[in-house]
């Protein structure tokens, strides 16, 4: 008779993985409305990290990684890739988007006005937990302003450039078409612009904070002012095969333009934008962008050390694996290790050797 | 004939999971590592349903290379029945209807992490390594920018200084596995985690090996007839594990490259690596012939 091995790998994943997903019991249309509808700024993130905009998806992504974001989002980003690439939407355009929140911290007043929108920034963080012992907590409902705040909004950096406190952008008139793609390019260093920001919009949001964060408190060159932040919403402007323009609907995006008090005459200026409403992730990520020019080698302000490792599938997916056995590696180095502490016990044979 | 008869059902993945522009440009990335053997090939290495780290780069190389004619091993330390050896099985044969095997001799596509199994292979057989830090010089320089134009350079220096000082504090070279080796004399690469027992198995190979690394975005190779020659100073040789003389408690195999298993005495027991090969033993104890093929080791010496 055959000798079969006995360690039977393919059981134990099978069981590990019915054990989990039996924890998490029965996913339904109803639970993904739900986590979607509870936690949109969740929804939001997650989108952002996996680029894919799609509210329902990533809900349910949510749901069946049980709320583990790194998994949510790579189960994202698997998904992601699968699919056909119908057609590129037009850019959005800062006048074109419909703003809902847009401030300033560079000045007291801007052309279109400051627009708080909805935030938390000024609340005070209070745990209604009288929701635990069965009450209701019914926010009061918004005293909605005579006029309201107009859609369209100038951007702040427009003005900048009018005063000639920034040098314009070139005008970038690649095909939409012709516009780097990093999920089907690798990326090289120096990055191109679009990688550059591409990869921050899909950066794990931690991850920039953190390095972010490192660039504020003094580890970078630049401290951020921000000259405008915004959440708005934006058509998805497509062109139909026969020639007409149409919105395929709206996404939810963030953007932040941080700037910098230059060596020169001009400001300098960090710009991050991505899916979804995560203020956080922006104005870090536009931090990073600002400090990156010129930065030292291996800074953490550095382009490529930033946008290595703040991508979040990448840097989660190689931490856990070292779950998986290195015994072999283990094996290697234990043989080197003995061998010269052999020769350090003896060193009289070395010598002969 | 209609238009429809040309076309292919709709079908929510394709073939192979990856769609075709990410096979091609897998296809050509290969050829261009085939071509510059040992030099690093950058590609857009797309997600898989596997987080990064755990063989994403080595299964975008079986999923390209698969068709249903295929038969796939894949082991993980040596051994099939390992977890994640187990897992990414699963998942080739299922989008593939390829055949799976455990027997090396059986496949034509190997796709393994941190071994290359004792059997020789021919040049029907494609083996994929998987590739955790696809960089030889990420020790010494971890700036991938700066990396890439020290291999321009053929600028190897402080490769070599890194393993002179290892010699002189410790008496010995102290590079376990991923072992440093010049390709074809001109491109230092890492062979992946594989001890130094398995890097004599890529010189001048019958088989192809492409090595492939997912999280970090770059394919290398191995053509066959190649040399790969680790990096030795010529007073100092080159030292494979220290494994020739031990015996596996379960198959007792001997010679081959061993897993040490810690007893409770504080005594150590071992069991062979190549996990297949010890069943084989185990089989022909049974009664069952000739079912390991040559190998690479013979009584735990190199045969060249």
């Amino acid at each position: 008779m055959a000798y079969v091995a006995t360690r039977g790998g393919e059981r134990a994943i099978e069981q590990s993985e019915r054990l989990f997903r039996e924890e998490l019991g029965e996913i339904s249309l109803e639970k993904v409305a739900q986590i979607r509808d509870a936690l949109p700024y969740l929804v939001d993130r997650v989108m952002g990290e996996a680029s894919l905009y799609d509210q329902d998806v990533a809900a349910l992504a949510l749901t069946q990684a049980g709320g583990e974001l790194h998994e949510a989002v790579l189960l994202l980003r698997a998904w992601r890739t699968t699919q056909p690439r119908i057609c590129v939407a037009d850019p959005v355009t800062q006048a074109g988007s419909h703003v809902l929140r847009r401030i300033s911290a560079a000045f007291k007043d801007i052309p279109g006005g400051q627009v708080l929108g909805p935030s938390l920034d000024y609340a005070h963080r209070l745990l209604a937990t009288e929701v635990l012992s069965g009450e209701k907590y019914q926010p009061p409902a918004v005293d909605r302003a005579d006029h309201p705040a107009p859609r369209h909004q100038p951007s702040v950096s427009k003005w900048l450039a009018d005063q000639e406190l920034v040098t314009p952008s070139a005008n970038d008139d690649t095909p939409t078409d012709e516009i780097p793609d990093l999920t089907r390019e690798p990326l090289l260093f120096p990055a191109k612009r679009a990688h550059r920001l591409q990869s921050l919009a899909r950066a794990d949001t931690g991850g920039v904070l953190a390095l972010g964060y490192s660039a504020m408190r003094g580890y970078g060159q630049a401290h951020p002012t921000v000259n405008e932040l915004r959440l708005a919403e934006a058509d998805v402007q497509v062109t139909h095969p026969n020639g007409t323009k149409f919105s395929a609907g709206r996404v939810k995006i963030s953007q932040a333009e941080v700037v910098s008090k230059a060596k020169g005459e001009k400001l300098d200026r960090g710009f991050s934008a991505t899916f979804g409403w995560n203020e956080v992730k922006c104005i870090a990520a536009a931090t990073l962008d600002l400090n990156a020019e010129g930065a030292e080698k291996n800074s953490a302000v550095e382009e490529e050390f930033f946008l290595y490792h703040t991508e979040g599938v990448e840097s989660s997916g190689f931490c856990i694996h070292f779950k998986l056995p290195h015994y072999v590696t283990f094996q290697s180095s234990l043989d080197a290790m003995r061998d010269a502490k052999r020769k350090k016990d003896t060193p009289k044979m070395e010598a002969a050797e | 004939m209609k238009l429809k008869s040309l076309s292919k059902p709709w079908e929510a993945v394709s073939y192979g999971f990856l769609d075709a522009s990410a096979k091609r440009e897998i296809r050509r990335k290969m050829l261009k590592a085939v071509a510059v053997p040992g030099c690093q090939m950058p590609y857009a290495s797309r997600e898989v349903p596997m987080a990064r780290g755990w063989g994403t780069g080595g299964l975008q190389i079986s999923l390209t290379l698969m068709n249903p004619k295929s038969i796939v091993k894949v082991i993980d330390q040596g051994a099939d029945d390992s977890v994640n050896a187990a897992s990414i099985r699963k998942f080739l044969t299922r989008v593939t209807d390829a055949k799976s095997t455990w027997d090396t001799l059986e496949a034509n596509l190997i796709q393994s992490r941190h071994r290359i199994p004792e059997e020789r292979l021919t040049r029907d057989q494609i083996l994929v390594l998987q590739v955790p830090n696809p960089e030889p010089l990420r020790s010494v320089e971890p700036n991938m920018s700066i990396a890439r134009q020290m291999h321009a350079d053929a600028d190897y220096s402080r490769m070599w200084l890194q393993l002179y000082e290892q010699i002189v504090r410790s008496g010995r070279v102290m590079q376990g596995a991923s072992y440093p080796s010049m390709v074809n004399g001109r491109h230092v690469m890492t062979p992946s985690p594989i001890p130094r027992w398995d890097v004599p198995k890529l010189n001048m190979a019958e088989n192809l090996t492409i090595l492939s690394a997912g999280r970090e975005k770059r394919i290398f190779a191995v053509p066959p007839h190649t040399k790969v020659e680790p990096l030795v100073f010529s007073d100092v040789p080159y030292k494979v594990e220290e494994h020739h003389n031990l015996t596996c408690a379960r198959s007792n195999l001997q010679g081959y490259f061993m897993n040490e298993i810690p007893n409770e005495d504080g005594t150590s027991s071992y069991e062979v690596s190549d996990s297949h090969l010890g069943i084989k033993k185990l089989n022909e104890e049974d009664g069952d012939t000739n079912l390991i093929g040559d190998t690479w080791y013979k009584n735990g010496e190199w045969q060249s």
